[in-house]
């Protein structure tokens, strides 16, 4: 489709100009819809952790508080943005871009359905949303030191110092994935993985699934690994001294940051695209007319409402017993069965590698 | 011009003006960040030339990890700027010295003689599905598997030895350590009892005999 | 050993943190309880501390002797009063403002009122925007407490007994 936009557009202009405008509505088809889901995740959030709590949750803007996210936005852009003093005004105003750029840029490679909907499928997908969400740091980071505040500066050391120790358990994850899926095309993976549900590489791959979802809430700094804004401690972290849209774009980072780990979960570990009932007789044939997109989105959903529950359950880790759990917990379990799933991969051992 | 020599002479111009801002800028900080930008266009040089695989593990180890630590300890150890600065031009001669040595060592070691346009053929278009990962990685694992070994005994040595460095313990009475294993194992019943107890009953209030006052 | 194996088989399943959801996940499905305000309320108890008001007598005199007991008392020196003497030997308060921005709502000067002349009702539905209208002078609460009389006097029955 975009490549009959592609050529229809050069007809008229130059070949360079064609292939820009066909790439930006590539990322504006993407984008629209995260920011979309990022807002009523918001909301989700909101609701999920209220009905956990007895309460309702917000249901007073719209039926249902369906328009909730909407007048938030609308506040916060009408919010003045707060210049603090004394601090670097370009890197302050850069870092939240910093920190939004990579949410959405990794978001180029994540297939959403069978036969290649995907912006760009490069066949170092995994590597690439690894390469790129590493760079999310630098938002943080940036925010914590150009702000001149020690709470933003100690949030936003412990945000970075927590993403780079919780990245190397998550890459190890990934590799026993790569081992088992033999590709690093996120398609390819997808298919590997054909077959039912027990053919999903959450079966096999059992506790690297758990590790790499742990691993997530970690990179994403949600409960109960959010010491970068434990607000008891450090006020809100990193984002302390921003105000307004400034700050509405760190909140959109975050979040774009949680459905871009649950798409990832969803197609690494839970089959992507493919229906849950493949290769049961009655029900293949009961949900064929199901598309591959609304299964993907069912799962992301699953995983979402999963993060939202640990965010209402587990009170939040000590920020030792963070790095704790990182290096001397997570990152050995994961060397281990790296080593099981090559020893299983080299003997053909378990009915998924044949 | 083609899209790609777009791309290519964009990201160049920013590995280049990053490259010298990262030299001449005041800030470490700011220096530091500029570093980063080169790195993320030079990966970005490196994907356009098809080595996707180098290009992102560049990002990955550099970008990602490295340049995060380099960062913490130049943004925790308030250099004083003033005091490097100090010598800044009575140095100058020597460092225009050495970077031209430097420059001109690196031209005849990788400059148009060896690496040149006529030297080197332009690579083949690959395929979109072709996958240089693999293409590395049976040469590291099989020729140069010895070297590689070499390398990752390298690598663990300097992690013991970092290690070795940092971890000092101190008497109890100077830090105090936390044990979080020992945190962690703790059962209910060693921190708390619950005892059974009869529940005491107070008595009901009396209501108060109402006279003239009480009655207003 | 077996502590230890005990141990490592809690840690690795997750069983504590699973048992943790599943008491979270029991709250989602269960009935809320929240009370929508506008539309709901909840029950309000008699010795709620409101809004003031200043009594009167059956037959219409004001309560209020201007002891100044309740302005001695009030922590957050909210309440100022002036009296004078009346020709009947009465003495009656000329002034009597509460500062509602200053008031903590303690209800001390209706503890130490000795006439009852002071409350605080059951009101709480009231709002100031600017500093003018905060200060509730002596003709403001007298109002409010003709207005709320019968309220008032029903809920310092049920209170009677136990003053």
């Amino acid at each position: 489709m975009f490549d009959a936009l592609q050529g229809w557009l050069s007809g008229y202009i130059f070949d360079w100009l064609a292939i820009l405008i066909t790439l930006l509505v590539q990322a504006i088809v993407v984008i629209m819809p995260l920011m979309l889901a990022v807002a009523y995740l918001t909301l989700a959030e909101r609701k999920v952790i209220g009905f956990m709590q007895i309460r309702m949750g917000p249901n007073r803007v719209g039926t249902l508080g369906l328009l909730q996210p909407i007048a938030d936005a609308l506040k916060l852009m009408n919010k003045e943005i707060i210049l603090p003093s004394q601090s670097n005004l370009y890197l302050f105003i850069l870092a939240p871009t910093l920190a939004i750029a990579p949410a959405i840029a990794a978001w180029a490679v994540i297939p959403f359905n069978a036969d290649g909907v995907v912006v760009s499928d490069i066949n170092a997908g995994v590597l690439y949303v690894l390469a790129v969400s590493s760079i999310g740091v630098y938002g943080i980071i940036i925010s914590g030191w150009a702000s001149n505040s020690k709470y933003a500066f100690l949030g936003a050391m412990r945000a970075s110092a927590q993403k780079i120790s919780y990245e190397i358990a998550m890459g190890f994850a990934l590799v026993t994935v790569l081992m088992v899926a033999d590709s690093m095309n996120l398609t390819e993976i997808v298919n590997a993985q054909k077959g039912g549900m027990l053919n999903w590489l959450w079966v096999p791959l059992l506790p690297m699934f758990v590790v790499y979802f742990i691993s997530g809430l970690a990179e994403t700094n949600r409960a109960p690994f959010d010491v970068a804004e434990g607000e008891s401690e450090i006020v809100a972290g990193f984002h302390v001294e921003y105000s307004g849209m400034a700050f509405a774009v760190f909140f959109l980072a975050e979040y774009a940051m949680m459905i871009l780990i649950s798409f990832m979960t969803a197609i690494m570990f839970m089959g992507g695209w493919l229906s849950p009932f493949e290769g049961i007789p009655l029900l293949e044939d009961m949900f064929a007319w199901v598309s591959g997109f609304i299964w993907l989105v069912l799962k992301v959903s699953f995983l979402l409402f999963l993060f939202l529950w640990f965010r209402a359950t587990f009170p939040r880790y000590r920020y030792d017993q963070v790095m704790r759990l990182g290096w001397k917990v997570l990152i050995p379990v994961t060397i281990v069965w790296v080593f099981v799933v090559m020893i299983m991969e080299y003997f053909k051992f378990g009915p998924w590698f044949n | 011009m083609t899209f790609l020599e777009v791309i290519f002479y964009l990201l160049a111009s920013i590995a280049i003006i990053s490259g010298l801002m990262m030299i001449s800028i005041k800030n470490p900080v700011q220096a530091a960040l500029w570093l980063v930008l080169g790195f993320i266009a030079t990966a970005g040089i490196w994907i356009t030339a098809q080595a996707e695989f180098l290009g992102l593990v560049l990002i990955l180890v550099y970008v990602g990890a490295l340049m995060v630590l380099f960062l913490f300890v130049v943004m925790m150890l308030d250099v004083n700027i003033t005091q490097i600065k100090e010598r800044f031009t009575a140095y100058l001669p020597l460092g225009i010295l050495t970077s031209i040595a430097i420059f001109a060592i690196m031209y005849m070691v990788i400059g148009p003689d060896r690496y040149g346009v006529d030297q080197m053929p332009v690579p083949k278009s690959m395929p979109a599905d072709f996958s240089n990962t693999k293409l590395l990685a049976i040469p590291l694992y099989t020729e140069h598997a010895y070297a590689f070994v070499l390398a990752a005994v390298l690598l663990l040595v300097g992690i013991v030895a970092a290690i070795t460095l940092t971890l000092r313990r101190r008497a109890p009475s100077v830090v105090l350590y936390q044990d979080i294993d020992k945190q962690v194992k703790v059962q209910r019943n060693d921190r708390f009892k619950i005892i059974k107890m009869d529940a005491v009953v107070e008595e009901d209030v009396k209501p108060i005999d109402e006279d003239e006052e009480g009655k207003k | 050993m077996l502590a230890f194996l005990k141990h490592q088989f809690k840690t690795f399943t997750l069983l504590e943190l699973l048992k943790g959801m599943v008491i979270t996940g029991k709250y989602f499905l269960k009935k809320k309880i929240t009370v929508r305000y506008p539309e709901e309320k909840t029950p309000i108890s008699p010795r709620f501390r409101g809004h003031h008001a200043l009594r009167r007598y059956e037959g219409g005199e004001e309560r209020c002797i201007a002891c100044k007991l309740c302005e001695a008392v009030c922590p957050a020196n909210a309440i100022t009063i002036e009296f004078e003497q009346r020709d009947d030997g009465s003495r009656r308060t000329t002034q009597y403002d509460i500062d509602m921005f200053k008031c903590i709502y303690c209800g001390f000067c209706e503890e130490s009122c000795p006439t009852d002349a002071i409350v605080e009702t059951r009101v709480f539905e009231y709002e100031f925007h600017e500093r003018g209208p905060s200060i509730m002078t002596k003709d403001k609460l007298l109002d409010f407490g003709d207005k709320h009389e019968s309220q008032i006097a029903e809920d310092r029955a049920v209170d009677a007994k136990y003053r």
